[in-house]
Protein backbone atom coordinates (compact mmCIF):
# COMPACT_ATOMS: atom_id res chain seq x y z
CA UNK A 1 0.00 0.00 0.00
CA UNK A 2 1.19 3.55 -0.82
CA UNK A 3 0.50 6.39 1.33
CA UNK A 4 -1.14 9.24 -0.89
CA UNK A 5 -1.63 11.97 1.98
CA UNK A 6 -0.88 12.08 5.86
CA UNK A 7 -1.64 14.76 8.22
CA UNK A 8 -2.19 15.12 12.11
CA UNK A 9 -4.70 12.44 12.19
CA UNK A 10 -5.15 10.85 9.30
CA UNK A 11 -3.92 8.94 6.29
CA UNK A 12 -4.98 8.07 3.43
CA UNK A 13 -3.45 4.47 1.76
CA UNK A 14 -4.13 3.42 -2.01
CA UNK A 15 -4.19 -0.61 -2.42
CA UNK A 16 -3.47 -1.36 -6.09
CA UNK A 17 -4.05 -4.71 -5.30
CA UNK A 18 -7.51 -4.35 -4.15
CA UNK A 19 -7.95 -1.04 -6.48
CA UNK A 20 -8.89 0.65 -3.38
CA UNK A 21 -8.60 3.19 -0.74
CA UNK A 22 -7.83 3.05 2.62
CA UNK A 23 -8.74 5.56 5.42
CA UNK A 24 -6.58 5.29 9.08
CA UNK A 25 -8.39 7.04 11.00
CA UNK A 26 -6.17 6.31 14.20
CA UNK A 27 -8.69 4.53 16.07
CA UNK A 28 -9.81 2.51 13.22
CA UNK A 29 -8.56 1.48 9.16
CA UNK A 30 -11.26 2.39 7.24
CA UNK A 31 -11.60 0.56 2.93
CA UNK A 32 -13.12 2.89 0.88
CA UNK A 33 -14.11 3.15 -2.49
CA UNK A 34 -13.65 6.76 -4.60
CA UNK A 35 -17.30 6.86 -3.97
CA UNK A 36 -17.72 6.47 -0.76
CA UNK A 37 -14.43 9.05 -0.37
CA UNK A 38 -16.36 11.31 -2.24
CA UNK A 39 -19.45 10.76 0.35
CA UNK A 40 -16.77 11.09 3.44
CA UNK A 41 -16.12 14.93 1.30
CA UNK A 42 -19.35 15.96 1.01
CA UNK A 43 -19.75 15.00 4.62
CA UNK A 44 -16.40 16.85 5.80
CA UNK A 45 -17.23 19.57 3.55
CA UNK A 46 -20.50 19.99 5.19
CA UNK A 47 -20.21 20.36 8.83
CA UNK A 48 -20.44 23.76 9.87
CA UNK A 49 -17.36 24.14 11.10
CA UNK A 50 -17.98 27.74 12.36
CA UNK A 51 -20.65 26.33 15.25
CA UNK A 52 -17.46 24.64 16.84
CA UNK A 53 -16.58 28.27 17.91
CA UNK A 54 -20.01 29.48 19.37
CA UNK A 55 -20.91 27.85 22.96
CA UNK A 56 -24.47 27.90 21.55
CA UNK A 57 -24.41 26.22 18.51
CA UNK A 58 -22.40 23.61 19.20
CA UNK A 59 -22.38 22.77 23.09
CA UNK A 60 -19.69 20.12 23.43
CA UNK A 61 -17.44 20.39 20.33
CA UNK A 62 -18.06 17.32 18.47
CA UNK A 63 -19.39 16.01 15.59
CA UNK A 64 -20.67 12.41 14.85
CA UNK A 65 -19.57 10.94 11.63
CA UNK A 66 -21.55 8.39 10.15
CA UNK A 67 -19.42 6.33 6.66
CA UNK A 68 -19.93 3.92 4.83
CA UNK A 69 -23.39 3.64 4.50
CA UNK A 70 -23.47 3.94 8.55
CA UNK A 71 -21.12 0.72 9.10
CA UNK A 72 -18.37 3.10 10.88
CA UNK A 73 -19.38 5.94 13.18
CA UNK A 74 -16.59 8.18 14.37
CA UNK A 75 -16.92 11.10 17.32
CA UNK A 76 -14.50 13.98 16.19
CA UNK A 77 -13.37 17.36 18.23
CA UNK A 78 -12.74 20.31 16.72
CA UNK A 79 -9.21 19.41 15.85
CA UNK A 80 -9.80 16.25 14.24
CA UNK A 81 -12.57 18.48 12.36
CA UNK A 82 -10.44 21.25 11.45
CA UNK A 83 -7.92 18.62 10.58
CA UNK A 84 -9.76 16.38 8.54
CA UNK A 85 -11.33 19.39 6.54
CA UNK A 86 -7.79 19.73 5.26
CA UNK A 87 -7.01 16.37 4.91
CA UNK A 88 -9.88 15.57 2.65
CA UNK A 89 -8.85 18.46 0.37
CA UNK A 90 -5.50 17.80 -0.06
CA UNK A 91 -6.66 14.00 -0.65
CA UNK A 92 -8.53 14.90 -3.82
CA UNK A 93 -5.52 17.07 -5.17
CA UNK A 94 -2.91 14.28 -4.50
CA UNK A 95 -5.49 12.13 -6.07
CA UNK A 96 -5.57 14.47 -9.07
CA UNK A 97 -8.94 15.00 -9.18
CA UNK A 98 -8.80 18.34 -8.10
CA UNK A 99 -7.28 21.64 -9.14
CA UNK A 100 -7.39 23.52 -6.07
CA UNK A 101 -3.77 24.77 -5.33
CA UNK A 102 -2.37 23.76 -1.71
CA UNK A 103 -4.67 26.27 0.05
CA UNK A 104 -5.08 26.12 3.86
CA UNK A 105 -8.99 27.00 3.41
CA UNK A 106 -11.01 25.30 6.05
CA UNK B 1 1.45 17.66 -4.38
CA UNK B 2 1.73 15.11 -6.42
CA UNK B 3 1.76 11.06 -6.55
CA UNK B 4 4.81 9.01 -7.25
CA UNK B 5 4.77 8.19 -10.83
CA UNK B 6 4.75 4.06 -10.48
CA UNK B 7 1.24 4.36 -8.68
CA UNK B 8 -1.40 3.23 -10.56
CA UNK B 9 -3.99 6.22 -11.47
CA UNK B 10 -7.07 4.43 -9.74
CA UNK B 11 -9.12 7.43 -8.38
CA UNK B 12 -9.10 9.05 -11.89
CA UNK B 13 -9.89 5.49 -13.75
CA UNK B 14 -13.25 5.64 -11.36
CA UNK B 15 -14.07 9.47 -11.98
CA UNK B 16 -14.02 11.73 -14.97
CA UNK B 17 -14.11 15.19 -13.98
CA UNK B 18 -13.05 17.10 -11.36
CA UNK B 19 -14.20 17.47 -7.67
CA UNK B 20 -14.58 21.59 -8.59
CA UNK B 21 -17.03 20.66 -11.30
CA UNK B 22 -18.98 18.06 -9.53
CA UNK B 23 -19.82 20.84 -6.81
CA UNK B 24 -20.42 23.33 -9.21
CA UNK B 25 -22.93 20.71 -10.88
CA UNK B 26 -24.74 19.73 -7.51
CA UNK B 27 -25.28 23.51 -7.47
CA UNK B 28 -26.84 23.53 -10.78
CA UNK B 29 -29.03 20.73 -9.48
CA UNK B 30 -30.24 22.52 -6.63
CA UNK B 31 -31.21 25.31 -8.96
CA UNK B 32 -32.95 23.59 -11.27
CA UNK B 33 -34.87 21.96 -8.40
CA UNK B 34 -35.81 25.53 -7.04
CA UNK B 35 -37.21 26.57 -10.53
CA UNK B 36 -39.24 23.84 -10.79
CA UNK B 37 -40.50 24.13 -7.23
CA UNK B 38 -41.06 28.13 -8.69
CA UNK B 39 -43.16 26.56 -11.40
CA UNK B 40 -45.29 24.83 -9.53
CA UNK B 41 -45.80 27.49 -7.33
CA UNK B 42 -46.69 29.91 -9.98
CA UNK B 43 -49.25 26.99 -11.27
CA UNK B 44 -50.71 27.19 -7.94
CA UNK B 45 -51.08 31.09 -8.11
CA UNK B 46 -52.91 30.89 -11.45
CA UNK B 47 -54.77 28.34 -10.66
CA UNK B 48 -56.09 29.89 -8.20
CA UNK B 49 -56.68 33.70 -10.09
CA UNK B 50 -58.70 32.15 -12.95
CA UNK B 51 -55.18 31.85 -15.64
CA UNK B 52 -56.05 28.34 -16.33
CA UNK B 53 -53.45 28.13 -19.46
CA UNK B 54 -50.87 29.95 -18.02
CA UNK B 55 -51.12 27.42 -15.38
CA UNK B 56 -51.05 24.54 -18.24
CA UNK B 57 -48.03 26.54 -19.31
CA UNK B 58 -46.08 26.43 -16.12
CA UNK B 59 -46.91 22.94 -15.06
CA UNK B 60 -45.26 21.75 -18.31
CA UNK B 61 -42.21 24.62 -17.04
CA UNK B 62 -42.02 22.66 -13.86
CA UNK B 63 -41.34 19.05 -15.23
CA UNK B 64 -39.31 20.39 -17.88
CA UNK B 65 -37.15 21.79 -15.11
CA UNK B 66 -36.99 18.87 -13.20
CA UNK B 67 -35.52 17.07 -16.36
CA UNK B 68 -32.99 19.60 -16.31
CA UNK B 69 -31.92 18.67 -12.82
CA UNK B 70 -32.24 14.87 -13.97
CA UNK B 71 -30.13 15.35 -17.11
CA UNK B 72 -27.48 17.14 -14.59
CA UNK B 73 -27.91 14.18 -12.05
CA UNK B 74 -27.17 11.30 -14.57
CA UNK B 75 -24.21 13.08 -16.33
CA UNK B 76 -22.55 13.17 -12.56
CA UNK B 77 -23.64 9.24 -12.13
CA UNK B 78 -21.71 8.71 -15.46
CA UNK B 79 -18.77 10.77 -14.70
CA UNK B 80 -18.66 8.52 -11.32
CA UNK B 81 -18.95 11.87 -9.35
CA UNK B 82 -21.54 11.84 -5.92
CA UNK B 83 -24.71 13.55 -7.30
CA UNK B 84 -26.54 15.03 -4.27
CA UNK B 85 -30.36 15.18 -3.65
CA UNK B 86 -31.02 19.03 -3.26
CA UNK B 87 -32.98 20.19 -0.76
CA UNK B 88 -35.39 22.99 -1.77
CA UNK B 89 -36.38 26.08 0.54
CA UNK B 90 -37.95 29.79 0.21
CA UNK B 91 -40.20 29.22 -2.77
CA UNK B 92 -42.14 32.26 -3.55
CA UNK B 93 -46.31 31.54 -3.99
CA UNK B 94 -47.19 35.56 -3.73
CA UNK B 95 -47.13 37.16 -6.98
CA UNK B 96 -48.88 40.78 -7.62
CA UNK B 97 -49.96 40.22 -10.93
CA UNK B 98 -50.06 37.43 -14.27
CA UNK B 99 -47.58 39.87 -15.45
CA UNK B 100 -45.58 40.16 -12.25
CA UNK B 101 -45.62 36.06 -12.09
CA UNK B 102 -44.15 36.43 -15.99
CA UNK B 103 -41.40 39.02 -15.08
CA UNK B 104 -40.30 37.21 -12.18
CA UNK B 105 -40.20 34.02 -14.96
CA UNK B 106 -37.92 35.66 -16.66
CA UNK B 107 -35.52 36.94 -13.96
CA UNK B 108 -35.31 33.23 -12.93
CA UNK B 109 -34.45 32.02 -16.39
CA UNK B 110 -31.65 34.88 -16.51
CA UNK B 111 -30.08 33.86 -13.09
CA UNK B 112 -30.43 30.19 -14.22
CA UNK B 113 -28.32 31.32 -17.83
CA UNK B 114 -25.73 33.19 -15.69
CA UNK B 115 -25.16 30.30 -13.44
CA UNK B 116 -24.15 27.75 -16.17
CA UNK B 117 -22.02 30.44 -17.84
CA UNK B 118 -20.45 30.60 -15.13
CA UNK B 119 -19.93 26.91 -14.65
CA UNK B 120 -19.07 26.66 -17.93
CA UNK B 121 -15.79 29.51 -17.42
CA UNK B 122 -15.15 27.44 -14.55
CA UNK B 123 -14.56 24.08 -16.30
CA UNK B 124 -13.02 25.66 -19.07
CA UNK B 125 -10.13 27.38 -16.34
CA UNK B 126 -9.62 23.94 -14.60
CA UNK B 127 -9.67 22.14 -18.36
CA UNK B 128 -12.65 19.95 -17.51
CA UNK B 129 -13.83 19.33 -21.34
CA UNK B 130 -16.17 16.81 -20.53
CA UNK B 131 -18.41 18.77 -18.41
CA UNK B 132 -17.86 22.35 -20.61
CA UNK B 133 -18.90 20.20 -23.75
CA UNK B 134 -22.03 18.83 -21.56
CA UNK B 135 -23.28 22.16 -21.10
CA UNK B 136 -23.42 22.70 -24.53
CA UNK B 137 -26.97 22.00 -24.31
CA UNK B 138 -27.88 23.78 -21.58
CA UNK B 139 -26.22 26.94 -22.72
CA UNK B 140 -28.50 26.74 -25.78
CA UNK B 141 -31.32 25.18 -24.01
CA UNK B 142 -31.55 28.69 -21.82
CA UNK B 143 -31.15 31.12 -25.16
CA UNK B 144 -34.71 29.03 -25.83
CA UNK B 145 -36.29 29.68 -22.52
CA UNK B 146 -35.31 33.09 -21.97
CA UNK B 147 -36.51 33.65 -25.90
CA UNK B 148 -40.11 32.13 -24.80
CA UNK B 149 -40.67 34.19 -21.81
CA UNK B 150 -39.28 37.54 -23.99
CA UNK B 151 -42.24 36.34 -26.34
CA UNK B 152 -45.06 36.38 -23.77
CA UNK B 153 -43.98 39.83 -22.22
CA UNK B 154 -43.93 41.17 -25.82
CA UNK B 155 -47.30 39.58 -25.78
CA UNK B 156 -48.50 40.82 -23.02
CA UNK B 157 -47.30 44.61 -23.42
CA UNK B 158 -49.41 44.40 -26.76
CA UNK B 159 -52.34 43.02 -25.76
CA UNK B 160 -52.28 45.62 -22.82
CA UNK B 161 -53.53 44.68 -19.18
CA UNK B 162 -57.14 46.65 -19.18
CA UNK B 163 -60.26 45.25 -19.26
CA UNK B 164 -60.22 42.06 -20.96
CA UNK B 165 -56.63 42.12 -21.77
CA UNK B 166 -55.85 39.92 -18.47
CA UNK B 167 -57.66 36.75 -19.99
CA UNK B 168 -56.74 37.39 -23.47
CA UNK B 169 -53.49 36.81 -22.16
CA UNK B 170 -54.16 33.82 -20.57
CA UNK B 171 -55.09 32.65 -23.92
CA UNK B 172 -52.77 33.62 -25.84
CA UNK B 173 -50.01 31.75 -23.67
CA UNK B 174 -51.32 28.59 -25.33
CA UNK B 175 -49.32 28.98 -28.26
CA UNK B 176 -46.35 28.98 -26.12
CA UNK B 177 -47.14 25.26 -24.42
CA UNK B 178 -44.99 22.97 -26.75
FE1 LIG C 1 -33.52 24.67 -16.40
FE1 LIG D 1 -35.66 27.13 -17.33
Amino acid sequence: MNVIVASTYYTLYQSEKERSFYLDFGQKMVRMSLCQLLALRYKVMSIPIEDHFDGDLNKHGFEVLLLCNKEHLFVLNTYEILDLKQFVEQSFVALGLSAEAETVTI
Amino acid sequence: MTKPIDMKDIARQSMSIKVESMDLLNGQIKMEAHASATYLAMASWCEQNGFFTSAKFFYKQSEEERGHMMKIFEFLVDTGGNPVSPEVADINHDYASIVDVFENTLEHEVKVTKSIHNIVKKARELGDIATERFLDWFVLEQVEEENTIRDILDMIEVTGTEGVGLQMIDNQVASWIK
